[in-house]
């Protein structure tokens, strides 16, 4: 019996180092090695030396695990939306094409960045690339990228009230498009491809709560971390406050009955208010959050 | 030694060769990976919830990895099925034509828009007992398009409170820190039922921005529009962010359509200058008003005489049924410039009935779902997930001892 069974169990071995030999020669000579990503895109300020798909410099030490062969996808974080997507939308053609597939993690601004991208850019041709140190051509297009979903802690897709009122000692152009109106009109939110957008919301605000409305991160209040639908301003609260409306878990309606936008559902909201908005370069505050679920499910 | 000797035995070798050096790389990866987990952050810490009950017979550390195993490959079951359930049912139709509920805030894109907020005063500190509602009835704008503005101020009941405009202005902020001249312009608010206003004496201020002929013709970017407002004796002010370009991106002609291959399609008609990527929406009702579909435009078109097709996909008729003839309303279009800022040229708005349809038979439209490689593409890897979930929720039923 003990003979047999590990004769069984031998064979199953070899089976299975034949088949992975196999297929690693596929990839070789064929060049069709199917790899899985996780791209993260960072918020304001920035930090990573763009271009550098290594450099998790914003986010903390690389040496943790971030979700499957994770990479930095590195803007200025200073400038406008638009005039550097480009950066990203190059990020998801290296990454994001032919038989290669990304998860992708974004922090506050990095939501507005894989928002425009996809709203604006989802439907056009590709080209599809290598994911090599120059992302080179393969001389073939596709439509859109290939993203499984997408997971966002501080989302500031919905804009922040410290940019409608000022409150940052450094105003850089980045600033006017995350102010609530501006942000809100920028591009259609509900299109994203019928790719999901999984929204971590953080509550441990307190040094702006009179600028933010309902609970907020400190830097960014519910209706955009919660990707709640419509007009900025709206108050959205845990559910133990009584005198408030409070943000709905998933993709459904708030308390009040206001929705969402499309493809939006919120993972965590963060009733212990113990959450805040900052990374302190060490995948803190509500990215403490983002990189776990990363580890769990970006495989 | 001949064999061996031949060019094919010595590439099978290499190949051979590389892809155990490539298989002894990945491990070592893997093995960095599993073993580097944040610091204090364990699966049961990040909040995956409590351990199943009843999963015992493995002593203390063992058992409670087992179970963590069985909870973390069914979440992940859980997900992969989720995301490939959702998107089939969603994908049965194209991602430019939707259904309307799909798309809450583009229902009404020509709504002002709303806010509303404590006053603040000039060190940004909230005034106690007074808020400020908002509008503006556009942010993006271009050409000889104008913008109104309307401020009115209320207690936290939402009973009006007297306002008074002490100033208000127009003026261009730079994006870059280079030296340059600002523009200003003042943007007068008034409450007296005439002009931009629309009641007098109801507490509702209201202006109106044009600003190509309020000397911001020359300059792309943004302005801000600053009021400073009393309210309740407290001094305070109120701002408005707008996108300016000066140029218009083209103009419309008309609206055609045509039923072809089961779906409706409205033809966008117009002139354009410059070759680009436009992108349009416009939203579709039936002949009672009830909302039915928003459809998109996001292609490259022009120089010259354009048409932006615009689908109304068959199997979304049928699932919906509404009452012909259709109306195409509010119809909006830009063009899309890509890495700069300001991103878009607006084309005219097109705000109410566009376009009124033929009446058609449920017969005409097809019920197919919506066919592309980009949907076999998602369709299979989402289902390869929901396999490799599938096993590994197998694998963890078998605790290793």
């Amino acid at each position: 019996m003990m003979l047999a069974a590990v004769s069984a169990r031998t064979s199953s071995f070899r089976k299975r180092a034949w088949l992975a030999i196999a297929a690693l020669l596929a990839c070789v000579a064929g060049g069709v090695c199917a790899t899985n990503y996780s791209l993260w895109i960072h918020g304001r300020n920035g930090g990573g030396a763009i271009g550098n798909y290594q450099d998790f410099t914003y986010w903390g030490p690389d040496s943790v695990n971030a979700g499957v062969n994770k990479r930095a996808v590195n803007w200025d974080g200073r400038n406008r939306i638009s005039a550097t997507n480009s950066v990203i939308r190059d990020a998801l053609d290296c990454h994001c094409t032919g038989s290669n597939w990304c998860y992708i993690a974004a922090h506050s601004a990095g939501d507005n960045q894989i928002g425009y991208a996809l709203s604006l850019y989802g439907g056009s041709a590709r080209e599809v690339k290598n994911p090599d140190a120059s992302c080179t051509g393969t001389g073939t297009t596709q439509t859109g990228w290939n993203i499984k979903w997408v997971m966002v802690a501080a989302g500031s897709a919905g804009g922040t009230e410290l940019a409608n009122y000022g409150a940052w000692a450094v105003s850089d152009p980045l600033t006017s498009d995350l102010k609530t109106s501006t942000a809100r009109a920028m591009y259609d939110h509900n299109q994203t491809r019928s790719t999901w957008f999984y929204m971590l919301a953080g509550a441990k605000g307190t040094s702006y709560s009179s600028l933010l409305p309902g609970q907020d991160d400190e830097v960014i209040a519910y209706h955009s971390s919660g990707g709640v639908s419509g007009s900025g301003g709206a108050t959205y609260c845990n559910p133990s406050d009584w005198f408030c409306n409070y943000l709905s878990y998933n993709a459904g309606p708030n308390e009040n009955g206001t929705p969402k936008w499309g493809w939006h559902s919120v993972f965590f909201r963060d009733d212990g208010e113990v959450y805040d908005h900052y990374t302190r370069r060490n995948w803190a505050g509500i990215v403490t959050r983002l990189r776990a679920e990363m580890e769990t499910y970006a495989q | 030694m001949r064999q061996l000797r031949s060019w094919r035995w010595r590439a099978a070798l290499g190949i051979f060769g590389l892809a155990l050096v490539l298989g002894w790389y990945w491990l070592q990866e893997a093995t960095a990976q599993d073993q580097s987990s944040a610091p204090g952050l364990s699966p049961a810490a990040a909040g995956f919830g409590p351990l199943p009950p009843g999963a015992g017979g493995l002593p203390g550390n063992a058992d409670q990895a087992w179970r963590q195993r069985q909870l973390l490959a069914s979440q992940q079951l859980d997900r992969a099925e989720h995301v490939y359930r959702s998107y089939l049912e969603a994908t049965r139709f194209p991602p430019d034509s939707r259904p309307l509920e799909e798309h809450p805030d583009q229902a009404r894109p020509f709504a002002p828009v709303q806010d509303e907020a404590r006053l603040r005063d000039s060190a940004g500190r909230p005034v106690a007992g007074v808020r400020i509602r908002s509008t503006q009835d556009r942010v993006f704008v271009t050409g000889t398009e104008a913008v109104r503005f309307t401020i009115e101020a209320v207690d936290d009941e939402g009973r009006s409170v007297a306002l008074v405009v002490r100033r208000s202005f127009a003026q261009s902020v730079p994006d870059s820190k280079t030296l340059t001249t600002l523009v200003h312009a003042d943007v007068p608010f008034a409450d007296d039922g005439a002009g931009v206003d629309d009641v007098a004496g109801d507490g509702r201020h209201a202006a109106l921005l044009t600003p190509a002929t309020q000397g911001f013709a020359e300059r792309a970017g943004t302005i801000r529009v600053i009021a400073e407002v009393i309210a309740n004796g407290r001094q305070g002010g109120v701002a408005f962010d707008l996108v300016y370009l000066p140029e218009m991106a083209g103009s419309w002609s008309g609206v055609r359509e045509a039923l072809e291959n089961g779906a409706l399609n409205f033809y966008l008609q117009g002139q354009v200058r410059v070759a680009g990527r436009y992108v349009a929406s416009a939203r579709v009702q039936d002949a009672n008003g009830v909302p039915l579909a928003l459809l998109q435009f996001n292609d490259v078109a022009g120089p010259g005489q354009v048409e932006f097709r615009l689908p109304l996909a068959g199997l979304l008729v049928h699932e919906k049924s509404p009452a012909f003839p259709l109306r195409l309303v509010d119809v909006e279009a830009f063009l899309l410039k890509p890495d700069t800022f300001p991103d878009r040229s607006m084309m005219p708005r097109m705000a109410g009935v566009a376009h009124v349809s033929q009446r058609y038979s449920m017969e005409s439209f097809s019920t197919q779902e919506w066919q592309s490689e980009q949907r076999d593409r998602y369709l299979a890897e989402y289902q390869r997930d929901v396999t490799r979930a599938e096993d590994a929720v197998r694998a963890s039923m078998r605790p290793s001892r």
